[in-house]
């Protein structure tokens, strides 16, 4: 967990795409992370602030240390979290270069394009839709490509259901939203702040088929993956897709007729690297482009080729990929995902389950309430209004201890919600901290909360946060919480539970309860809850 | 792939310019280990150069001649408008802008005495045959005699305007069937001197073929030259960047680029294989106009490198292999034809860009309309103010 956010943001402007990021969110389990600790550094080794898409160029990376004696060293770091550390000058001296999915991000930032130097573009990848194949041969989509109004139109029709990362959070989810918010306002050229206002109902039809959300796209082809009668498909890099193993049917790559936003991956070097850098950047690049490793990442990674000629036989489609135009102001990109979330998304009902036994008492009380109120209103960053409760969010608090508590529910208004936000704030004032922790009695209790709440309001999405910094000592015990979820239908199991561990909570035990129900973990064990709140919101 | 990359540079493009140029001059001086022809030491001379000219001067044949004359020639590279106006000079021996006007600018502003124009590169738009046949179709593309072929701005101005759609022209379906809007992908006209260009041509097909010169002038058509722009999107800051998309992503994601000919060319004559397919095509402007590369001397040192440039054969022949036009003709055309190539026509109907400033003013209000703070270019830490203008005769 990553605690940038409270060196920079200065100025809203700069803080608005940064404000894109979550990128920071790590499960437990992907313990490969180690951004900010700082690369090991010597005279043939490149550090690399690297998204974490590029993973699975490791194995040819591996191979560079050998062909031409320059070691790669990889920090990940979501995109656009990424940008905000090179913008703010936090990659200054810790890397020598960053190799991100896109450098439009960064280049909208003040004070990001001057902190790059030369950039090499290494290979590409759409962001596209992955159906299962019979939905895609059911609806013709096979055979004729449709585009975003048709794709909107059987959404709304009920004749498809899919998955997308939150554009707030996830770079593939931003992609996406510019692809369809631009086709479906028509105009064949750039998204305008005028074109959002128009466009939101359009959108808001279109996002009725979303039943799925992630805070990352490697999170959101594992769950897709892991429950593929979940949904229909879900919108990824194409690389991504390609590369999906779903039980029992092939996956159909449907690419939108007017419009996708692909990623290029562009190998950069900071203008803060030292002269010594250069050449190995340079040999670097050169290699990545040779023939021999295109032809490799291409079959390896799914990724097109970033040099053009290169032969790649039947690996990708030959038809063409329309490129949709990217927003060229921040302005755009941020009332772009504030209309998402506030308007056109399906929208999110959120449980919180909250550890109030007497060890919380003090400052992880007070870290607590601060995380809360965060999301109601008192971050005021752009950063933290992305993750405040957005309108038409129903948010309920059920804290526990000896026993479970009473849930508090609040409904964020259509409109405006300060009301509802001062509301939330002053429940999280009274919280108090005494008592056992009986968290899976608690945990039980929810699920019969929020399988209600789905029934109430359908079309919504659900789920579960679990914040507790201790051990289970009172009440049923995991065991027997895990039969009661295995006894839920279809609806409850789709419900995923999202841990935050705190404290002395028990990794291991949480970790499986997490994984169990579709959800994960975030780590706040350093005690930075407000992050792994802030991050959890790409993930509801 | 570009040329640039291809040859392996290792130039920066947006570049903190104060840390290289400091590097040049004393990381240069203290470290430069080369030695001249004689024997004796080489003298280190700095340039600050247009991001398009940086793989020439890295080309090792080229720094070879230099060396032979006793030069180390190190260089970087800034944007055209960037040089003109907030780059600081301290310590450079000469600047290398990719437009007249503006090396006119920094002759007035540093009063260099002289400025030397090695070699030229008509602007051109790099494209795809389906392009061309719809265009051609439509009547907004032509090819002359010798098959070359012209895009006709007035008419391309006058679909722009109306919103046309790529799928609106007869024959689409087949051949480029897409709903986006026709439009030519440039650089960032905040940020770069290609884009400056396209500027100058289309604001002189809006002002009925003449060269605006006038506040009246520049009003009537800010709107109309502001949405070419605007209406791209995202666009990069340097002029290799929408080419290397035009070459890498292709059709789907760049069909027409506006381009110095100097690119496409020089990346057919690439001396690793090219990455230009049998379907892309190289098209000009109707009227188009030059992009004069325009050396102005700060120092000694740095005239004699505007004299090699100009005078010296075999440089010249090394400008015309990158696809620049030196000022003997016939050099470009072996060089072409070396490589057998065709060689492209000169064009007949080429405009004058209008004066810096009116140039810069223009370029000032269409900025003001990316509305975002975010958005508006970044001035580089360090440097100096723009004084206050002075009129520049037109070219």
């Amino acid at each position: 967990m990553m605690h940038r956010r409270r060196i920079v943001v200065a100025a809203a402007a700069f803080a608005a795409l940064a404000a894109l990021l979550t990128g920071c969110v790590q499960s437990s389990s992907s313990s490969t992370t180690t951004s900010g600790g700082g690369l090991a550094d010597g005279s043939t080794v490149l550090r690399v602030l690297a998204g974490s898409e590029v993973k699975d160029m490791l194995p040819i990376l591996a191979q560079a240390e050998k062909a031409i004696g320059v070691k790669v060293e990889l920090d990940y770091i979501g995109t656009l979290d990424g940008t905000e550390e090179v913008a703010s000058g936090g990659a200054k001296g810790k890397y020598d270069a960053t190799w991100f999915p896109n450098n439009r991000y960064l280049s909208l930032l003040p004070g990001a394009s001057s902190a790059i130097g030369t950039s090499v573009k290494i290979m590409s990848s759409p962001v596209v839709f992955g159906l299962r194949q019979s939905v895609a041969r059911k609806l013709g989509w096979d055979t004729k490509p449709p585009t975003w109004a048709e794709l909107s139109a059987a959404a709304s029709a009920g004749d498809f259901t899919y998955g997308m990362t939150n554009p707030a959070a996830s770079n593939s989810g931003f992609s996406a939203l510019v692809s369809v918010a631009t086709a479906l306002s028509g105009t064949g050229t750039s998204l305008t702040d005028a074109d959002i206002t128009t466009v939101t109902p359009q959108m808001a039809t279109f996002f009725s088929g979303q039943k799925l959300t992630a805070g990352s796209s490697g999170f959101l082809a594992d769950k897709f993956s892991a429950d593929p009668t979940s949904v229909d498909g879900i919108i990824n890099y194409e690389s991504v897709l390609k590369g999906l193993k779903i039980k029992g049917e092939p996956i159909s790559i449907i690419t939108p007729t007017d419009g996708v936003v692909t990623s290029d991956y562009p190998l950069t070097l900071l203008n803060s690297a030292s002269a010594a850098k250069k050449p190995l950047f340079t040999k670097l690049t050169n290699w990545l482009r040779t023939t021999k490793i295109q032809k490799e990442i291409a079959t390896q990674t799914h990724r097109r080729p970033g040099v053009p000629g290169i032969y790649t036989g039947n690996e990708f489609p030959k038809t063409i990929a329309f490129e949709t135009p990217f927003p060229n102001t921040l302005d755009v990109a941020n009332t772009l995902i504030a209309v998402y979330l506030d308007a056109a998304r399906p929208p999110a009902q959120t449980l919180f389950v909250l550890d109030t036994s007497g060890s919380m008492e003090g400052s992880r009380l007070e870290s607590l309430q601060q995380a809360l109120k965060n999301l109601a209103g008192a971050d005021t960053s752009t950063t933290g209004s992305f993750a405040e409760f957005a309108n038409r969010e129903r948010v309920t608090l059920l804290p526990f201890n000896t026993k479970p508590g009473s849930p508090t529910t609040f409904d964020v208004p259509q409109d405006n919600k300060d009301a509802v936000l001062a509301q939330i704030r002053d429940y999280t004032d009274q919280l108090m901290a005494d008592g056992n922790t009986d968290i899976y009695s608690t945990l039980k209790k929810a699920y019969g909360i929020a399988l209600q709440q789905q029934t109430e309001r359908p079309g919504t999405i659900v789920s579960i946060v679990l914040m507790t910094d201790g051990e289970n000592n009172q009440g049923i015990s995991e065991s027997d919480f895990e039969k009661y979820f295995t006894s839920l239908g279809a609806d409850g199991k789709a419900i995923p539970t999202y841990v935050v561990l705190f404290g002395d909570a028990n990794v291991d035990e949480l970790t499986k309860l997490a994984t169990a129900t579709g959800g994960t973990t975030f780590d706040a064990l350093n005690g930075d809850l407000a992050s792994a709140f802030q991050a959890i919101r790409g993930y509801q | 792939m570009s040329a640039t990359a291809k040859r392996g540079i290792a130039i920066g493009l947006a570049v903190l310019l104060i840390v290289g140029i400091v590097f040049a001059i004393f990381g240069g001086r203290l470290f430069g280990a080369s030695k001249s022809a004689g024997g004796g030491p080489l003298t280190v001379v700095t340039g600050v150069i247009g991001s398009e000219k940086a793989p020439f001067f890295a080309d090792a044949g080229v720094k070879k001649i230099f060396a032979s004359k006793g030069y180390d020639v190190e260089v970087t590279t800034a944007g055209s408008r960037q040089i003109a106006t907030s780059v600081n000079l301290k310590g450079v021996d000469f600047v290398f802008p990719s437009s007249a006007p503006a090396a006119q600018k920094i002759k007035l502003e540093t009063g260099a005495s002289t400025t030397f124009a090695p070699f030229y590169s008509p602007m051109a738009i790099a494209t795809f045959k389906p392009i061309v046949q719809l265009l051609s179709a439509a009547g907004i593309a032509n090819q002359d005699a010798t098959g070359t072929w012209h895009l006709d701005i007035a008419k391309y101005l006058q679909a722009v305007a109306a919103g046309t759609r790529w799928n609106q022209l007869p024959g689409a379906a087949n051949l480029y069937n897409s709903s986006r809007s026709i439009l030519i992908s440039s650089t960032d006209i905040r940020q770069s001197n290609s884009a400056a260009m396209y500027l100058a041509i289309a604001s002189y097909v809006a002002n009925n073929d003449s060269v605006v010169d006038s506040q009246a002038d520049e009003d009537a058509l800010i709107d109309q030259a502001g949405s070419l722009f605007l209406e791209q999107g995202f666009s990069a800051s340097s002029s290799e960047e929408p080419f290397d998309d035009y070459l890498s992503q292709g059709i789907g994601s760049k069909p027409m680029v506006m381009i110095y000919e100097a690119q496409f060319l020089g990346e057919e004559m690439s001396a690793q294989k090219s990455a230009i397919t049998p379907d892309m095509v190289l098209m000009y402007p109707d009227p188009t106009v030059f992009s004069k590369h325009t050396v102005v001397p700060l120092t000694k040192a740095g005239t004699a490198i505007g004299q090699l440039l100009v005078d010296d054969p075999k440089l010249a022949k090394l400008e015309a292999i990158y696809g620049f036009r030196p000022a003997n003709a016939s050099v470009f055309k072996d060089a072409l034809t070396e490589h057998k190539l065709a060689v492209p026509p000169l064009p007949v109907n080429v405009i004058d860009p209008p004066s810096y400033e009116t140039l810069e003013s223009m370029i000032e209000q269409i900025s003001t309309r990316y509305d975002s703070p975010g958005a508006s270019a970044t001035p580089t830490p360090g440097t100096t103010t723009d004084p206050s203008p002075s009129p520049t005769p037109p070219q």
